[in-house]
């Protein structure tokens, strides 16, 4: 009886130590790895174009999802952008549309069925999508008018942005190379643009100061400062000839002769 | 014990003898054949066949590249129990200097390209990612564009029509052909693409990118000269003459210049003739008096 139990006791043992030797260290075949290749960490992906990411496994054979053959070393890549399951994919090379801001992406190997290996084999890479270009310096320059301009109370500002692209405002925060732009007439908020059009301003007479600044989706200033100022002096009327403008001399007339008209008829109430 | 067969098994002996040869014969042929095959099949080739060298990518489209392998064979790279082989491997991608495929199928793949010039670069790589030796890659310089594949830009001034008298304020309207209107971003220039400029004499007064009708303001008086015309990404005009187009238009005042002047000398004119008036009633009036005073003292 004792032999038997002490038997079965050994038995067991024996049965867990294989059931557990292969699972914990491989020992049929060697621990598959997982590294992605492209993009490098915290690369800065520009234009929105979709993000080609490049991953290198071994000891991992890739095959189709379902093709139901379940073994630790075949199987797949589940690609997960932002935590969520975004795609699956059995060849080295995964292309990726993500949207403007900080992207996370994970890939993990998992079996045919879908299940995780033992140990969970992951790779994760940090990248910034941006509309705007990956690179370059930001710049910001007024076209027309120019500096000191003297223009007519209706007048355009027509400006050029480079290497930043205008989107409109409420995007992710801190991404590279895009915004929009904030105009500011004497120090007061005139208005915010999200595109290249030319702006329209319809000011007063007098001296004025425009100022267009490059801010990002939140509304902050870059980082360096990115803006550009103009002084323009508005004079209504500008433009217009007039070959003698009299007004002032008839104006002179006009008074003239009604203090005429007056003295007439005040002699004529006299006179009676 | 030969010559004691009868001549029917003799002969079968033979014809079983003769098969068993042409066998041999046919395997050594097929053996040397292949052995053959894998001694000359030592080098790797790889060509691009499209796009072809310095082909222009229109349209904002992705671009399709289609290539082909010889003595090469493709494989899974990382496979359990993988071993290095010479003729056996991947191919990396390279658009410029990123890194954008790990191709394991010899099948055409695409790549999207902003505007400009680029280079597409396949290598062939063995199975633990280290270049062949010696290196078999092939590369192919293409020019992406948003702009249409050909014809010639051009841009017609629809109105103002020429020599047209118009107010201080007129809205330009053009017509673009063979161009297509990109954001100025200082991308490199790219064939058919670019924005448009608006000119006030010889002034840009203004950089857009829309094929509506403009509006200009503040138009100096008298004659001048309204001009549109086509440039690069970096605002360099376009070579060829038709990118350009001026309109000659003469530009007067609005009534509301004259009103002050008009208005003034309205009432001047009414006052003076009042005053005319009251001046000659009093000088009549006067002269009635003399000559009832004269008439009858």
């Amino acid at each position: 009886m004792n032999a038997r139990i002490f038997a079965l006791i050994v038995a067991m043992i024996g049965m867990l130590v294989a059931s557990g030797i292969p699972a914990s260290n491989g020992r049929g075949a060697p621990v598959p790895t997982l590294s992605i290749v492209s993009p490098t960490p915290n690369a800065v992906m520009g234009n929105g174009t979709p993000v080609a990411v490049v991953f290198a496994v071994t000891n991992f054979n890739l095959t189709e999802p379902g093709n139901g053959t379940s073994s630790p070393n075949s199987g797949h890549v589940d690609v997960f952008v932002d935590g969520a399951l975004t795609a699956k994919a059995s060849v080295n090379t995964i292309v990726l549309a993500l949207p403007s801001g900080p992207h996370t992406i994970r890939l993990r190997l998992v079996t045919d069925n879908g299940s995780a290996l033992n140990p969970d084999i992951t790779a994760s890479v940090a990248v910034m999508a941006t509309r705007g270009p990956a690179g370059g310096t930001p710049g910001l320059s007024i076209v027309f008018p120019r500096e000191g301009a003297l223009v007519g109370t209706d007048s355009t500002l027509s400006f050029r942005v480079t290497n930043f692209v205008l989107v409109a405002p409420g995007g992710p925060a801190g991404v590279p190379n895009e915004g929009h732009v904030q105009v500011r007439l004497d120090t007061a908020r005139y208005a915010e643009l999200t595109d290249d059009a030319p702006l329209h301003l319809n000011l007063k007479d007098g001296p004025h100061t425009v100022t267009l600044q490059l801010v990002d989706n939140e509304g902050g200033p870059l980082n360096p400062d990115v803006s550009v100022s103009l002084h323009l002096t508005v004079q209504a009327l500008l433009g217009r000839v007039t070959p003698f403008d009299a007004t002032p001399y008839l104006a002179l007339a006009n008074l003239l002769i009604g203090l005429g008209i007056l003295a007439a008829i005040y002699r004529k109430l006299e006179a009676h | 014990m030969r010559p004691h067969l009868p001549a029917a098994r003799q002969q079968l002996e033979a014809r079983r003898h003769s098969t068993l040869l042409a066998l041999v014969a046919l395997m050594s042929l097929v053996g040397v054949s292949l052995s053959s095959s894998t001694a000359v099949a030592a080098a790797p080739s790889l060509a691009i066949v499209s796009p072809a060298d310095g082909a222009l990518i229109a349209n904002g489209t992705p671009v399709l590249v289609d290539f082909r392998v010889s003595n090469f064979v493709f494989v899974q790279p990382g496979r359990v129990g993988q071993i290095v082989l010479p003729n056996e491997g991947h191919a990396n991608v390279f658009l410029d200097v990123q890194y954008v495929r790990l191709l394991t199928a010899v099948e055409p793949f695409s790549l999207s390209l902003t505007s400009g010039a680029h280079t597409i670069r396949i290598q062939l790589v063995a199975d633990n990612g280290t270049p062949l030796n010696p290196d078999v890659s092939a590369s192919v310089g293409v020019v992406a564009t948003h702009g249409p594949q050909g014809g010639v830009p051009r841009v017609m001034i629809l109105s103002p029509t020429p020599l047209e008298a118009t107010g201080h304020g007129i809205y330009v309207s053009y017509r673009i052909e063979n161009f297509t209107l990109v954001e100025p971003r200082g991308q490199p220039n790219a064939p058919n693409e670019g924005h448009v400029q608006l000119l006030v004499g010889t002034d840009v007064v203004m950089e857009v990118i829309q094929y509506e009708p403009v509006l200009l303001v503040s138009l100096p008086e008298g004659d001048i000269t309204i001009g549109v015309r086509l440039v690069n990404n970096d605002d360099t005009v376009l070579a060829n003459p038709s990118a350009s187009a001026t309109v000659p238009i003469h530009v007067v005042a609005s009534s509301a210049v004259s009103l002050p002047l008009v208005s003034n000398g309205g009432v001047a004119l009414l006052l003076a003739f009042i005053l005319i008036v009251l001046i000659l009633r009093r000088r009549k009036l006067a002269a009635r008096d003399a000559n009832a005073r004269g008439g009858n003292p």
